[in-house]
């Protein structure tokens, strides 16, 4: 024979399917939603995604370059990172944002702790989670078009209501992977292909429905916990971020343990978090208990255990303890939950107290007069009738606006000199705006004071400086109007904030929307 | 019963229809034949012959050395040219008998002749398989004469006859089901009289449709035979998935299918078995499988033991520039760095390949990305993935807990990853050092106790 054989060791033969077809098969289950994503919020979604995915590719081809690394650009885990990144983005960020989050995620997550299969939480998320504390306000700022509504998951924070049906298709507002529908087939998909396990997402999504029915505050009530699970990339995280394989076990049983850590996590953030986010950190978190859950979590090898009482009894270690260690932990993820249940039952009250206390500074400052606040039952029940009777205050007469609650404003003999009422809206320039608006007995109103406010800053904020808010004092009308061109001569002309008309009117209609409630109920 | 399966395992190209309508042919060496003095389980056998002895065909050259030993058979008739160090198929020097073959393969006296076996009794079956140098011809090698000699033969409940032949490309197995039934039947019937209280199961493939068929009809009418059709999936006939396809118990690591009532061999051990009984042949040849796209005319072949690898594929016609040549499957075949090396009794394919998926599969590895495929296809329910970490680092106790050597090498992690690891290469060198690891743990502990 004129050559040299090759000798290797057993096998001899290899399956064609290699990392980039397992990278190649998330890419292509991700199209769906992506295309979806792109024609529902326009042009500059696509320019968000193509940014991002090129970011993570020139990020991770200089690495490998200046480390003198084998080119690992082929393997089209860069590609994956990217685009989970930016489905993971409001449609209307700065192009920045992708940048500097595909480079984060990549670098900082991936390259530095040793490139593909090294890195111990998903990049894509990390770079989320980052962008997020960063730069806080674009990250959070749905409105497409300048025309700005509530993310489904904020209406639900406040209360409100939502359609599911359309939440499913995906014609809400949100990050750009936002229908659920194009994300389960991709899911399908991938299950189908081997890629990822049904274990995480099913789990994933049945202990959320859990938790959530638990500490959710409205039970195991269908139409909210779909609207819940439709909501907040929870399908995108339990399908696509938390299946990734290098940061979650590698047992089926570990893989169970930790689809349900992520779903309880991400139901107590989503109830006891300050934001409407909460599968990031439900997965970056349960991403670091991996290692651990592979540690404990070992499945009983072929033979050991079953039917086979007779023959190793001298065997402990073949006595496998998998069942007994993942009940443990199970039981420990049950208590924890149990016991933040418990601790929200018991302090419900108290957080209502807490909440009163700080409003009520809000409260004195817009009805000066009054020595105490106290609830009334009758105008409670009737501020519970308006928000049951429709989503907004009046069928949305006011815009999306809603009465949060109603307090008598007493003196010191008990009398109630008048009304103090919060009102949220959701049309501010960044959304959601809360006021408290003090009307007094004879229907004047005595101020107006901010307790959520997130606009522009030196535009919309400056709602807030007390030229512009004391406008409203000591005028006693039925509605005010916004004059956009300023130069009010009556008392119902309010001056608008010259480039904050948006701000102004929000303000403006929920003012009214107070003195409607008044005048129909208190007055 | 309905089509077993069991839990993980892989699905690599069969490969069968290269060979799978080629009768076993006898091929008959020219050459010189040599005899590794261990090619069984258990110690060397010790020659009986020497430098310049004449032999012929079926005479003993080297004698069973102990209990779990085995007798060895010259395959020819000739002259011993030495007995000496040869390379064997595993690519080392080992001790052989090397004999100079006159071509004429004359029969040692007696060799040959039709035996009443009638009235043989348990023990005298015994005998003569022990006599007859039969072993493992699975691959196993283990010497037969031990395996059906459990501490307590009625508490055998099943002999089951192992025909999956799951491992790619070889068909010399289901040849053997399709052509010679008859030697397979009458080898259980001789079997069956050692375990009075077992019944016989032919466990076989569904992708040996004819072997199905052929052995059905011809345990028909017998009730203590039957056949058992498997799932197509590799590796389906590894011992402990067939004790479990027939008594659906798991069969523990470091048990033995008799602790379970049940003892395994393959067709060829049963159908030497019989010739041994029958014939008062002692085994000399076996069948064995030629294929690859690195031969010209593959087949099927009754070679003579000690027969060389170089001279049966000059017979088949090797082509230039093969890449590759293995003896047995893809899956556990064990790759020559050399074709001047004899065939033994556990050999039962030579696979020659243009290609080496091995080597192309190098360039596209990469980092482990924990996909987990490795963990769902592992027949023994491992965790590949963990086992690979702990064996990287030299990390035996954790080895040891990730039940790291309850591997079977059987290579469906290595064939399944993505990542085109050397899982089972990386598992077949650590298993050594981590069960002496477990043995001294053990040992402490019973000491400290």
């Amino acid at each position: 024979m004129s050559n040299l054989l090759n000798v290797s060791s057993n096998p001899h033969a290899r399956t064609e399917h290699d990392t980039l077809h397992e990278m190649y098969n998330v890419i292509l289950a991700l199209i769906p939603v992506t295309v979806f994503g792109v024609a529902h919020f326009g042009l500059h979604s696509l320019i968000i995604v193509v940014a991002s995915i090129l970011s993570a590719m020139v990020t991770e081809y200089v690495f490998d370059r200046i480390t003198h690394r084998k080119n690992s650009l082929w393997d089209g885990s860069a590609v994956v990172t990217g685009l989970l990144l930016a489905l993971v983005l409001p449609p209307t960020v700065p192009i920045f944002i992708p940048v500097v989050g595909s480079m984060f995620g990549i670098l900082f997550v991936k390259c530095f702790f040793g490139g593909l299969g090294q890195n111990f939480m998903n990049p894509a998320l990390a770079a989320r989670a980052f962008l997020l504390i960063s730069f806080g306000t674009l990250m959070t700022n749905y409105s497409v078009d300048g025309t700005s509504s509530a993310t489904p998951l904020a209406v639900l924070k406040t209360g409100g209501s939502v359609n599911t049906t359309k939440m499913l298709l995906g014609f809400v507002d949100g990050h750009i992977g936002i229908s659920i529908i194009c994300l389960l087939i991709g899911g399908l998909f991938l299950l189908i292909k081997g890629t990822i396990t049904w274990q995480i997402p099913i789990c994933g999504v049945l202990s959320f429905a859990f938790f959530m029915g638990v500490l959710g505050g409205k039970g195991f009530d269908p139409q909210f916990l779909a609207a819940h699970i439709c909501g907040g990339g929870l399908i995108l995280g339990v399908f696509f971020m938390a299946t990734d394989p290098v940061t979650s076990p590698i047992s089926a049983w570990g893989q169970a343990l930790y689809g349900i850590f992520v779903g309880a996590l991400a139901a107590v953030f989503r109830v006891f978090g300050n934001m409407a986010d909460s599968m990031t950190y439900a997965i970056i978190i349960a991403n670091l208990l991996v290692p651990l859950i592979d540690l404990v979590i070992i499945p009983r090898p072929f033979g050991i255990g079953r039917n086979v009482q007779y023959l190793l009894d001298d065997d402990q270690n073949g006595r496998i303890n998998i069942p007994k260690s993942a009940l443990i932990l199970m039981l420990i993820a049950l208590l924890t939950g149990g016991a933040l249940a418990g601790v929200n039952y018991l302090t419900a009250p108290t957080i209502a107290e807490n909440q009163l206390a700080a409003n009520l500074a809000a409260f004195e400052a817009v009805l000066p007069e009054a020595e105490s606040f106290e609830y009334d039952d009758a105008v409670t029940a009737k501020v519970e009738e308006a928000a049951a009777a429709s989503d907004y205050y009046a069928d949305g007469a006011f815009g999306k606006v809603m009465i949060n609650e109603v307090v008598a404003g007493k003196d010191a003999s008990g009398e109630t000199i008048g009304y103090a009422l919060s009102v949220t809206t959701m049309e501010g320039f960044e959304g959601e705006i809360t006021q408290s608006v003090g009307i007094s007995a004879d229907g004047t109103v005595q101020g107006i004071a901010f307790t959520v406010l997130a606009e522009t800053a030196g535009m919309g904020m400056r709602v807030d400086e007390p030229d512009w808010k004391s406008q409203f004092a000591g005028k006693q009308v039925d509605q005010f109007t916004l004059l956009k061109s300023g130069g009010a001569s009556s008392d119902e002309e309010i001056d608008s904030i010259s480039g904050a008309s948006t701000t102004s009117g929000a303000v403006v209609n929920a003012v009214n929307a107070a003195l409607d409630f008044y005048h129909t109920n208190l007055a | 019963m309905g089509i077993y399966s069991f839990r993980g395992g892989v699905h690599p190209a069969g490969n069968k229809e290269l060979t799978r309508d080629m009768a076993l042919t006898p091929f008959l060496a020219r050459q010189e034949m040599v005899y590794p003095l261990g090619q069984h389980i258990g110690k060397p056998a010790a020659p009986v012959v020497k430098k310049g002895d004449e032999v012929l065909a079926g005479q003993l050259i080297a004698q069973a050395d102990g209990f779990v030993s085995a007798n060895i058979y010259s395959a020819c008739s000739g002259k011993v040219k030495a007995v000496d160090h040869h390379l064997s198929g595993a690519g080392i020097q080992t001790p052989c008998i090397i004999i100079d073959n006159d071509g004429q393969y004359t029969p040692a006296p007696g060799v040959g002749t039709a035996c009443d076996y009638a009235d043989l009794t348990g023990p005298q079956i015994l005998d003569k398989i022990k006599w007859a140098g039969i072993v493992g011809l699975g691959g196993a090698g283990f010497p037969t004469h031990v395996k059906l000699a459990p501490k307590n033969p009625s508490a055998i409940q099943y002999f089951i006859a192992n025909g999956a032949e799951c491992e790619p490309g070889i068909t010399c197995d289901d040849r053997l089901m399709v052509e010679r039934p008859e030697e397979i039947i009458e080898g259980m019937k001789l079997i069956l009289r050692l375990f009075p209280k077992a019944n016989g199961v032919i466990a076989i493939e569904a992708n040996k449709p004819e072997a199905i068929k052929i052995m059905k009809k011809a345990v028909s009418g017998d009730d203590r035979l039957s056949v058992l059709v498997l799932k197509v999936k590799y590796p389906q006939g590894s011992e402990r998935n067939l004790v479990h396809a027939v008594t659906h118990k798991y069969m523990p690591s470091g048990s033995l299918p008799a602790d379970l009532g049940c003892v395994v061999d393959n067709v060829t051990t049963i159908s030497a078995i019989y010739r041994a009984v029958a014939f008062n042949e002692p085994l000399m040849e076996k069948g064995l499988t030629v294929t690859g796209d690195g031969v010209e005319r593959p087949g099927n072949f009754k070679v003579r033991l000690g027969t060389s690898v170089q001279e049966l594929l000059e017979h088949c016609g090797l082509k230039d520039g093969v890449k590759k040549i293995y003896l047995g499957g893809p899956m556990m075949g064990l790759a020559l760095s050399d074709t001047g090396v004899p065939l033994v009794k556990t050999n039962n394919a030579i696979t020659c390949m243009m290609t080496d998926p091995v080597e192309e599969s190098e360039r596209f590895g990469t980092n482990c990305i924990r996909c987990g495929r490795c963990t769902r296809v592992c027949p023994m329910g491992l965790l590949p993935q963990q086992m690979s970490e702990a064996a990287e680092k030299k990390n035996y106790e954790r080895y040891v807990k990730f039940h790291g050597t309850d591997c079977i090498a059987c290579g469906c992690c290595t064939y399944t990853c993505p990542a085109k690891r050397p899982l089972t290469q990386l598992f077949a060198q650590t298993k050594p050092a981590a069960m002496a690891w477990k043995r001294e743990h053990e040992a402490n502990k019973e000491g400290k106790a």
